[in-house]
C-alpha cells in the first residue's frame, strides 16, 4: 500500500540544517499494523507526516495505493487524504467551537454526504467508540481519554483505508491508553492498515510489526508472529 | 454545511466577546459614519432636482474681466436680456428675470400688516422654467393680470387664515393693490430659490425708479430653459458677445450655468463652493470607512491565530482551500452584515442630532432604490475588502504548521502597517481638525478694521429720507446713544461695485479697477469707529459734503494719486474731490479680502440706520423703540446687532468643522479600538514568557518598557507621516483666505502628545491586568 524509496528530509533553519529523515526505504502491506519507535527527535513525526501527506520529502519517492504521490499539488492531496486516511494525534486536535457530534461529522461535511446518512453514521462510530451519550458536549468538557475517542471516532468515519496514528497514548492514563489501543487493533482486525508512533513497548506489543528509528535511519524491522 | 458554518462563527464570536465586539463595533461606527456622510451628501448634491427637466435650465451669468487680468463673476445681469435672448436664440423656450425684493415690504390684507422680506420678483415664464407646484389658482399663467400676486401656502395662511386666498387683495406698502391669483407650495428645503411670495415684472418698475432697458446696470438674475436636446456649450459661445455686441468697451462676457450646480458650485473660479465641503466629506466618509476596514483586518488577522487549528484540522479532515477563503469571505460579510444592522439603528438615533449639526432636513432614503443600492454595494465591498486579508492569510496554513506546533509564518509586521495607516489617517484627520478650528476662530475674533460691538442697525422699507432727518434729530437726544448714522449697506456684505471711476493720472481704460463703492452719511466713520488716516469724514460742519470722497487705503494705493487729499475724482457723473483716507477695514466675510472703496454721500440711496449704544444696552434699546414708536407710529420696529450677522457669516464654515471635529473623534475611537486590539494581541502571546519569568522571580517593569518601547515607535511613525500629510493638505486650504494664520507647531506636538499618551495607557492597562493574573492560571491555558 505505501513504498517509500531513498526518502530524505532535511530541515533548513537560518543557520542549523536537521536531516530528520535519511534514505529511509519502507514497504507497508494493506491490513498491516506497523508501529515506529524510537528516540526523541529520531524522526518518527516527520515520516509519519510525510505518508500522511500532511508535508513534502526534500527527495525521493513515496508511493501510495501504487501511484507516486510526493508531487501532487496540495489540493490533490487533499482530495486523498479525505477519501483514504484517518488521523489520530498525540493532542487531540478537535475544533474547540463544535460538539462532539460535528467533530465527528466534519469529515463527512468535505464527502457530500447526505444529511440523513451523515447523522446514521456519526451516531454509529460515536456508539462505537462508546461515546453516543456526549454528543452534544463541547471537547473542553470531556476528559482527554474521551477527547482520544472522539478523534479516532473522526478519523474511521470516512471509512479510510489506513489510518496514521502520532503519540495516540501519548496524553493518556493507562486506563484510557488501554481502551485507545482496544479501539485502533479492532479497527486493524476489520481490515484498516494503521501505522502507528509510540513510545510505549506494551503499544507496540499490538502491532504486526515495529520500525526502529535512528537519527533519521531505519535500524531494524521486527516482523512479530501473533500468536 | 451552512448551518455548521454559522454554528462555528457563532460560538467563536461568543467565545472571544471582547475581540468580536470591537471588530463588530468598529465596522458599525464606520459604516455609520459614511451613511452619515453619503445622506448628507446625497441631499447636498439632490438640490433643486425636483424641477421637471431640471437640466434644461441654465443660469445666465456676467464674467467681468478687469485689467489686472481678474475675473469677476456675478450671477447680476441687465434688465433686458432675458427677453432679448429669447427673442434672438430659439433654442431658448423661456426666460425670466428674478430679483429679490430689496428690503422689507408691508403687506396689508384684510386689515392686518406684516412686514415681509422674502418675495421675488419673476417674469411670467418663471412658472414654465421651475415646477414648483401651484395648489390653488391660477395653475397655467398666474401672472395673467398685471396687479397678481403668488403667495405660498405658508404665507397665504398667514395673512387669511382658514380664508380661501384666491381673489384676495393684498396691499402692498399702502400704495398698491394686489390680487391673490394663486397659492404655490412652499419651496422645499433644498430648493436653492426660496421665497414666500411672488410679484410680477412690473412691480420692480412701480416701486423703484429704474431704467429698465440699460444694458449698463446689472442687477437680475437671468435664468432660461432651452430645448430638448440643445447643446449648451455651444449656446454658451453664442451668448458669449451678447452684451459687448450691444455696449462698446464693455468688459462682461456671457457665460451659462446649469441651474443643477447652483446650489454647489461657485461661478467664480477662484472661490471654492461647497462642493469643496461635499468633496471632503467623501474623502472623509472614504477614509473611516478604510480605518474601520483596516480595523477589521486588523483584530481578525489576530484573532487568526487562535482559529489557526481550527483552519489545520479543516485541512486534515478534507477542506480545500477554496472553501476556506469562501469560509472567511462570508464570515467578513457576515460580520459586516450584523454592523450596517447596527449602523442603521445608529444612524436612525443619530439622524436628527446630524440633521441639526448641518442644519438639514436629512432622513434615512429607505425608499431611494439608487441610494440602498450603493449602500449595499459599500456595505459588500466593505466585508470583502476587510475580510479579504484575514481570508487568504487564515485559509493558507498547512496544517502541518498547526501540528507540529511551531509558529506560522507571522502577520505581526502587516498588523503594525495596518495600525499605522490607521493612525496615520487619524493623526491626519485631528490635526487638520485642529487648525481649520484655529482659522475660524481667528476669523471670528480677528480685527475687522472697525468696533463691530454695541452696533445696532434699522433697515427702512421705504420712506427713508422722510423719517430719517427727524429719527435721527431724536435719536441722538437719548442718553446712551453716541453717532447715529445712515447708509445704502452695512460693511458686513457690501455689493455695489462699479469701474466707472476716473481721476487725474489715470491711464485710460488699461487700469480699469473694479471699485466698490457705498453711499454713507455724516458720521459713518465715528459711529463704526474706523481710523481716519488724512483728511476728515463726512460732517454737517462742512455743508452738503455731498461731492465728496472718502476712500480706503486699497483704493489709495491703487490710483496712485499724488496728494490725494483735495485731488478730484470722478464717478459715473459725480465728480468731486477726496476728502480723507479711511484706514482698510473688512466689509466682507474674512475669506475675501479688503478691495478699493470708494465713500460718498448720497441720501437718495439711503436703506439703514446704524446706531452706536452704550453697552447697558437693554434701557437704551427700550428709549430707541419708544423714539421710534412716536416717530414712526405705522410701521413695526425691528432691529439687528451687526455683530451678529458677523457670526451669521461663518456658520457653514463653524457647522462644517463641528461635524468635521465629530467626524475626527470617531475616527479616533476606531483607530484606538486598533491600537488595542494589537497591544492586547501582543501581550496575549507575550502572557507565557511574562508567567514564567514571574515564576522565576522578574518583575513586570522590563517587559512593560520593552512593549512600550516598541508601540512608541510604531505610534511616531504614523505621527510623523501624519504631520507632513496634513501640512500640505492644510496650507492648500488656507490659501483660499484672504486672511489666514500660520500652521504653528503647537498642534503637531499635540497630536503626539494625545496619541503617545493613548498608547502608554493602552499598554499599561493590559500589562495590569496580565500582572494581576497568577501564573498558574496563564500557564494552564497555554
Ligand atoms: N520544522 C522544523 N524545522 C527544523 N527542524 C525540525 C522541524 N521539524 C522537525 N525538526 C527536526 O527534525 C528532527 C525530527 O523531528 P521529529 O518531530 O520527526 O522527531 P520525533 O521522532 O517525532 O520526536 P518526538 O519523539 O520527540 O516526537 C528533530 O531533530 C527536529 O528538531
Ligand atoms: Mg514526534
Amino acid at each position: 500500500m505505501i513504498n517509500t524509496k531513498n526518502l530524505i528530509k532535511v530541515f533548513r533553519t537560518d543557520e542549523v540544517e536537521t536531516t530528520a529523515l535519511n534514505n529511509v526505504n519502507l514497504e507497508i502491506n494493506k491490513g498491516e499494523f506497523v508501529a515506529i519507535m524510537g528516540p526523541s527527535g529520531c524522526g518518527k513525526s516527520t515520516l509519519l507526516n510525510i505518508i500522511g501527506l500532511l508535508d513534502n520529502p526534500s527527495e525521493g519517492e513515496l508511493h501510495f495505493n501504487g501511484y507516486q504521490v510526493e508531487n501532487y499539488t496540495e489540493r490533490q492531496r487533499t482530495n486523498l487524504r479525505k477519501e483514504n486516511i484517518g488521523f489520530v494525534f498525540q493532542s487531540f486536535n478537535l475544533i474547540d467551537e463544535l460538539t462532539v457530534f460535528e467533530n465527528v461529522e466534519l469529515p463527512l461535511l468535505y464527502m457530500k454526504v447526505s444529511g440523513a446518512e451523515r447523522k446514521r453514521r456519526v451516531n454509529e462510530a460515536l456508539e462505537r467508540m462508546n461515546i453516543a451519550h456526549r454528543a452534544k458536549h463541547f471537547p473542553q468538557q470531556l476528559s482527554g481519554g474521551q477527547q482520544q475517542r472522539v478523534a479516532i471516532a473522526r478519523a474511521v468515519i470516512s471509512n479510510p483505508k489506513l489510518i496514521l496514528a502520532d503519540e495516540p497514548t501519548g496524553n493518556l492514563d493507562s486506563a484510557n491508553g488501554e481502551e485507545v489501543m482496544n479501539l485502533l487493533t479492532q479497527l486493524n482486525e476489520e481490515g484498516t492498515t494503521i501505522i502507528m508512533v509510540t513510545h510505549s513497548p506494551s503499544d507496540a506489543d499490538r502491532s504486526h510489526r515495529i520500525i526502529q528509528l535512528f537519527d533519521g535511519h531505519i535500524v531494524t524491522e521486527n516482523m512479530r508472529q501473533k500468536l | 454545511m451552512l448551518k455548521i458554518l454559522l454554528n462555528t462563527v457563532l460560538r467563536s464570536l461568543y467565545r472571544q466577546k471582547a475581540y468580536s465586539l470591537m471588530n463588530i463595533l468598529g465596522l458599525a461606527t464606520g459604516v455609520t459614519c459614511t451613511l452619515l456622510i453619503l445622506i448628507w451628501v446625497e441631499y447636498e448634491t439632490g438640490f433643486d432636482k425636483f424641477h421637471e427637466d431640471i437640466d434644461q435650465v441654465y443660469s445666465v451669468y456676467e464674467n467681468q474681466n478687469y485689467a489686472d487680468g481678474d475675473v469677476f463673476s456675478v450671477y447680476s445681469t441687465p434688465a433686458p436680456l432675458a427677453e432679448s435672448i429669447k427673442r434672438t436664440f430659439p433654442e431658448i423656450k423661456y426666460s425670466t428675470r428674478m430679483v429679490t425684493t430689496w428690503g422689507q415690504l408691508i403687506l396689508s390684507a384684510d386689515g392686518k400688516s406684516f412686514v415681509e422680506d422674502g418675495g421675488k420678483i419673476v417674469d411670467a415664464d418663471f412658472f414654465q422654467i421651475f415646477t414648483f407646484p401651484i395648489v390653488e389658482g391660477e395653475k397655467e399663467n398666474p401672472f395673467k393680470e398685471e396687479n397678481s400676486i403668488v403667495l405660498t401656502e405658508k404665507l397665504a395662511q398667514k395673512l387669511f387664515g382658514e380664508l380661501d386666498p384666491i381673489g384676495r387683495k393684498i396691499e402692498i406698502n399702502s400704495k398698491f393693490d394686489y390680487v391673490v391669483s394663486a397659492v404655490i407650495q412652499n419651496p422645499p428645503a433644498n430648493s436653492s430659490i426660496t421665497f414666500d411670495f411672488i410679484l410680477p415684472f412690473q412691480f420692480f418698475g412701480k416701486l423703484w425708479s429704474y431704467d429698465l432697458n440699460d444694458w449698463e446696470a446689472n442687477t437680475f438674475h437671468t435664468f432660461i430653459k432651452v430645448e430638448e436636446g440643445v447643446d449648451s456649450d455651444d449656446l454658451a459661445a453664442q451668448l458669449q458677445t451678447y452684451i459687448k455686441d450691444r455696449i462698446k468697451n464693455s468688459n462682461v462676457d456671457l457665460d451659462l450655468q446649469a441651474f443643477v450646480k447652483y446650489h454647489l458650485y461657485a461661478i467664480n473660479t477662484n472661490k471654492v463652493g461647497s462642493i469643496w465641503y461635499v468633496r471632503v466629506f467623501l474623502l472623509v466618509a472614504v477614509l473611516i470607512l478604510l480605518i474601520a476596514c483596516f480595523n477589521y483586518m486588523n483584530l481578525a488577522t489576530a484573532r487568526s491565530e487562535r482559529r489557526a487549528k481550527e483552519v489545520a484540522i479543516r485541512k486534515v479532515v478534507g477542506a480545500q482551500r477554496k472553501g476556506l477563503i469562501g469560509l472567511f469571505l462570508g464570515e467578513s460579510i457576515f460580520f459586516t452584515l450584523i454592523s450596517l444592522g447596527i449602523a442603521v439603528v445608529l444612524v436612525e438615533l443619530l439622524l436628527p442630532v446630524f440633521s441639526d449639526l448641518t442644519d438639514r432636513d436629512l432622513s434615512l432614503g429607505i425608499n431611494n432604490i439608487k441610494f440602498l443600492f450603493s449602500v449595499s454595494g459599500i456595505v459588500l465591498l466593505t466585508g470583502i475588502v476587510s475580510g479579504s486579508y484575514p481570508a487568504l492569510f487564515l485559509s493558507s496554513f498547512l496544517p502541518i504548521h498547526v501540528i507540529k506546533g511551531i509558529s506560522r509564518k507571522d502577520s505581526a509586521l502587516l498588523r503594525k502597517v495596518l495600525v499605522v495607516i490607521q493612525f496615520s489617517m487619524s493623526i491626519s484627520l485631528f490635526i487638520c481638525s485642529g487648525i481649520i478650528y484655529q482659522q475660524l476662530k481667528f476669523l471670528r475674533e480677528s480685527d475687522v478694521g472697525y468696533n463691530k460691538s454695541d452696533l445696532i442697525y434699522i433697515e427702512m422699507a421705504d420712506d427713508f429720507n422722510s423719517i430719517y432727518p427727524k429719527l435721527k434729530n431724536e435719536l441722538t437726544k437719548i442718553q446712551g446713544v453716541y453717532w447715529v448714522t445712515a447708509a445704502n449697506q452695512m460693511p458686513v456684505n457690501f455689493t455695489n461695485s462699479t469701474w466707472d471711476v476716473d481721476w487725474p493720472g489715470k491711464i485710460k481704460d488699461s487700469e480699469d479697477i473694479l471699485f466698490q463703492l457705498s453711499f454713507v452719511d455724516y458720521d459713518f466713520i465715528e459711529t463704526f469707529e474706523m481710523d481716519v488716516i488724512q483728511g476728515r469724514g463726512f460732517s454737517k460742519l462742512h455743508g452738503g459734503d455731498s461731492l465728496k470722497f472718502i476712500i480706503n487705503e486699497s483704493a489709495a494705493e491703487k490710483m496712485n494719486m499724488v496728494h490725494i487729499i483735495g485731488e478730484p475724482l470722478q464717478i459715473w457723473d459725480y465728480s468731486g474731490e477726496v476728502i480723507g483716507i479711511v484706514k482698510d477695514f473688512n466689509f466682507n466675510s474674512l475669506q475675501v479680502g479688503v478691495e478699493p472703496l470708494i465713500m460718498m454721500r448720497n441720501p437718495a440711496a439711503f436703506k439703514y440706520i446704524a446706531i452706536r449704544i452704550g453697552e447697558d444696552v437693554e434701557p437704551i434699546l427700550n428709549k430707541i423703540r419708544t423714539v421710534w414708536d412716536s416717530t414712526v407710529p405705522d410701521i413695526p420696529f425691528t432691529y439687528r446687532f451687526l455683530e451678529e450677522d458677523f457670526k451669521y457669516f461663518y456658520t457653514a464654515e463653524s457647522r462644517m468643522s463641528k461635524i468635521f471635529i465629530s467626524f475626527t473623534i470617531i475616527a479616533f475611537i476606531i483607530s484606538y479600538l486598533g491600537l488595542f486590539g494589537l497591544v492586547s494581541f501582543v501581550t496575549e502571546r507575550k502572557s507565557r514568557e511574562m508567567a514564567l519569568r514571574k515564576v522565576f522571580g522578574a518583575n513586570m517593569d522590563t517587559v512593560f518598557q520593552l512593549l512600550l518601547k516598541e508601540f512608541f515607535k510604531w505610534v511616531m511613525l504614523s505621527n510623523f507621516i501624519a504631520w507632513v500629510l496634513s501640512f500640505f493638505v492644510m496650507e492648500w486650504w488656507l490659501k483660499g483666505f484672504a486672511y489666514r494664520i500660520d500652521i504653528g507647531i503647537g498642534i503637531f506636538i499635540l497630536s503626539g502628545f494625545v496619541s503617545l499618551l493613548i498608547t502608554f495607557l493602552t499598554v499599561y492597562q493590559q500589562i495590569w491586568k496580565l500582572a494581576l493574573k497568577t501564573p498558574v492560571r496563564v500557564l494552564k491555558y497555554e
